[in-house]
């Protein structure tokens, strides 16, 4: 089994429609092939990290990495783990219209995304927190406005 | 043979035909065609009174014509134009003149024909147009392809170079007679030739273009980088012909770019020389470098490390505070600083200080980092922090060992002292010394006591060395000391004079304020001179930097100093032995002064008197 994290930008911000297609999508697909993990979104700034079969997330990668809403992808965690850190597949964001939102499964306002597991390394918990502070901002309650810098690799 | 009259041919002839007969030149026959030209009723008239469209330069050469037989052709005469058409519409004809013989071969008139050339005399003009802008277009291409900053060339399928811009011949400064397919790639450096020479083959070959960087030798003998593309010209399905391309100088980018490598593989080269852990992060706070001492410090290389793998490195129990920190940072910018112990290659755990500050390289935002060891020096300030706590300790017991002891000997002393008067009440002694003995233990009990009760002084003053400051009112202060020693002022007729108005208030501990002033004055009442009555002046005042100042000039005994600037008052060290009194009150002065920062100077000399300065606070 393995871990993937990396961080992204979307070609066009997505509308409350996308994401709540997007989420839908994501969890039907992500339940039948066991991949669990968490999306953030948040004003064209996307980071995930994903968990599952090695074949499965290396599919599941390569796919994301082509898929046409998003550019600059950048892989910052592909590495082997013993166990499952999540229970289920969710996403963060802010949406407009939040009344939409509350009743759908797997969603998460940013503020309310839960402290990383404990099964996951310090080291791999730093990382999904500086994650989601560049996705997020300092304050995860409010939304904000800031495109993530330049690419990891030089 | 056709049945058709020759005279209907004639007319029906597209060309003009006309007879211009006798001397005269008068139209026969006249065809359709001519009529055109000539107009109507022109048949009997003389050419000259009738001429119709015919343009004025036929006319001129009839005479001739008639006279010498020869033959005459004007192309492309520009007539006027037919009767009722536009004015500008010009008809052009070509117009031949041959004169026909009778039968005894004397001229007898004159043929004329027009071929009505309009048409083609319109496109040819059109034609001629074109010509004209086309050449002047071809020149302003010539032009800018031959003044502009490079050289364009074209090469054929074999790769001889048929064209060359002129520019070409201004930077190599070869003749304009020289070969070029020869002696081009002889100005290619030696290190490039082979490698130019094969990809140009390679693209020739497969029909594409080639686009390399070459060093060509300039006029003055230097080699300059340049940059040289081309693409074939293709009209499929013929294989490509010719290949058109440019020439351009990119000889200063190109250093530029080195340069720039070079830096940055110099800067690297250093951080990599330092002995520390030196490594740099995107504004997102993920590691994107490590230099090579922390590759050979912990034992991993960059890619186990990872982005936030660095922590792993740090002892498990202070992972969390660490990782906090950092989010804490880099949310805000702040600079990191922290005391960790890391993980070396052999498992050792190592005290580092790890500092980290954003710094904006250009638009970008960094985060540059540096891991410093200091496990011994960390070490040994634990030790040294073991040894100060065991001396602050020790001493802390000493003290309240001399306080208690000198608080429990006192009780002792009093009782001596209370046997020792009763005795002498009550007792008869026979020995007429006894008196001069009594006096003795008297002043030797009375030694006791005092120096009992200045040690418990000298040992609260301790203690109360820590108590808060306030600001005080120093003429209050000192009136409550005065006070105090009015009794012993009184006694020996001191005068006293205080001027504390400069510099009123202080911010002091009052305990200790109190306890220097009190010393002070007491000293100055006690070693008066005895021919003289005590005169003592006190004063407050600022210095020029502002700092307070407390100044006591008395005229006393005066003392020996060794550093007036700088006095040592030693506990229990007398100058004045015959003077009663412990030797502890310059010593507590001095102490007192010293732990709120200031110093104490004095100017003395013996016999006449003492300046005591106190500067209150460490000059700025």
């Amino acid at each position: 089994m393995k871990h993937i994290v990396y961080i992204s930008r979307a070609v066009h911000p997505l509308s409350d429609e996308d994401l709540q297609q997007l989420l839908t999508q994501s969890r039907r697909d992500n339940t039948r092939h066991g991949i669990t993990g968490v999306l953030f979104y948040s004003h064209g700034n996307i980071a995930q990290l994903f968990e599952g079969e090695e074949g499965i997330a290396d599919i599941l990668f390569e796919r994301i990495a082509q898929d046409g809403r998003h550019s600059h992808v950048q892989k910052l965690i592909d590495k082997p783990i013993t166990s499952r850190s999540f229970a289920e597949w969710s996403m963060a964001f802010h949406p407009l219209e939040a009344a939409g939102f509350t009743a759908l499964h797997g969603f998460l306002l940013p503020h309310h995304v839960p402290p990383m597991p404990a099964s996951l390394t310090i080291a791999d918990a730093l990382l999904v927190e500086l994650v989601g502070l560049a996705v997020f901002g300092p304050d995860p309650s409010t939304p904000y406005h800031k495109l993530l810098t330049s690419p990891l690799d030089r | 043979m056709p049945n058709i009259p020759f005279s209907q041919l004639l007319r029906q002839l597209p060309a003009g035909v006309a007879t211009l007969e006798g001397p005269e030149l008068r139209y026969g026959f006249i065809n359709e065609a001519m009529r055109a030209l000539v107009g109507e009723g022109a048949e009997g008239q003389r050419v000259v009174e009738h001429p119709g469209s015919l343009p004025l330069t036929l006319l001129e050469v009839l005479a001739r014509v008639y006279a010498t037989g020869e033959p005459y052709v004007a192309k492309a005469c520009i007539c006027a134009p037919a009767p009722g058409a536009a004015a500008d519409q010009c008809r052009y004809f070509d117009l031949a003149l041959e004169p026909y013989r009778d039968d005894d071969q004397a001229i007898a008139g004159l043929l004329l024909l027009a071929l009505d050339v309009s048409e083609q005399e319109a496109n040819r003009q059109q034609a001629h147009e074109l010509a004209l802008v086309t050449r002047r277009l071809d020149t302003r291409l010539r032009v800018l392809t031959e003044t502009a900053p490079l050289i364009t060339f074209t090469h054929d399928a074999q790769g001889r170079c048929t064209y060359v811009s002129p520019q070409w011949y201004r930077f190599t400064g070869q003749p304009p007679t020289a070969d070029l397919t020869a002696i081009w790639p002889l100005l290619i450096h030696p290190g490039d030739r082979l490698r130019v020479l094969y990809e140009a083959d390679a693209a020739r070959r497969t029909g594409t273009g080639w686009n390399y960087e070459y060093r060509l030798r300039r006029f003055d003998g230097q080699y300059r980088w340049m940059l040289s593309r081309s693409l074939p010209e293709v009209h499929p399905p013929d294989a490509p012909m010719h290949w058109h391309g440019a020439l351009t100088e990119v000889h200063d980018q190109r250093e530029l770019a080195d340069v720039l490598r070079r830096g940055e593989a110099e800067l690297r080269f250093l951080a990599d020389s330092i002995p520390e852990l030196i490594w740099t992060a995107t504004a997102e706070g993920f590691i994107d470098y490590y230099n090579r001492y922390t590759t050979d410090y912990s034992g991993l290389h960059k890619d186990d490390l990872g982005p936030t793998g660095w922590i792993g490195l740090l002892h498990s129990s202070e992972q969390a505070e660490a990782a906090r920190r950092w989010v804490h940072s880099v949310a805000n910018g702040e600079v990191y600083e922290g005391e960790y112990r890391m993980r070396r290659h052999d498992g050792a755990y190592r005290w580092h200080i790890i500092r980290a500050r954003q710094l904006a390289d250009g638009p970008v935002l960094r985060w540059f980092g540096a891991c410093t060891e200091v496990h011994d020096q960390y070490l040994l300030r634990q030790v040294l922090q073991t040894q100060y706590d065991e001396l602050a300790r020790a001493h802390h017991d000493l003290d309240t060992f001399v306080y208690a002891a000198s608080h429990d000997l006192r009780q002792p002393a009093l009782n001596l002292r209370g046997l020792f008067d009763e005795l002498r009440r009550t007792a008869t002694f026979a020995d007429p010394d006894q008196d001069q003995l009594l006096a003795m233990v008297d002043g030797a009990l009375t030694q006791l006591d005092t120096t009992l009760h200045d040690l418990a002084v000298t040992v609260q003053t301790q203690r109360t060395q820590q108590e808060p400051t306030e600001v005080l009112d120093l003429g209050l202060v000192l009136e409550e000391v005065l006070l105090g020693l009015r009794p012993q002022a009184q006694a020996r007729q001191a005068h006293l004079e205080v001027s504390v108005k400069a510099a009123p208030g202080l911010v002091y501990g009052r305990a200790n304020l109190r306890s220097v002033l009190h010393n002070l004055v007491s000293n100055a009442l006690k070693f008066s001179h005895p021919d003289r009555p005590p005169c003592i002046v006190l004063r407050s005042y600022l210095t020029p930097d502002d700092q307070p100042v407390f100044e006591v000039r008395e005229n006393g005994l005066g003392m020996q100093l060794d550093n007036p600037k700088n006095p040592v008052f030693q506990l229990f060290v007398r100058q004045h032995a015959h003077i009663e009194g412990t030797g502890v009150g310059l010593y507590l002065v001095q102490r007192i002064v010293r732990s709120h920062g200031g110093h104490v100077e004095v100017a003395s000399t013996l016999g006449e008197g003492s300046t005591f300065t106190i500067y209150w606070t460490k000059p700025v």
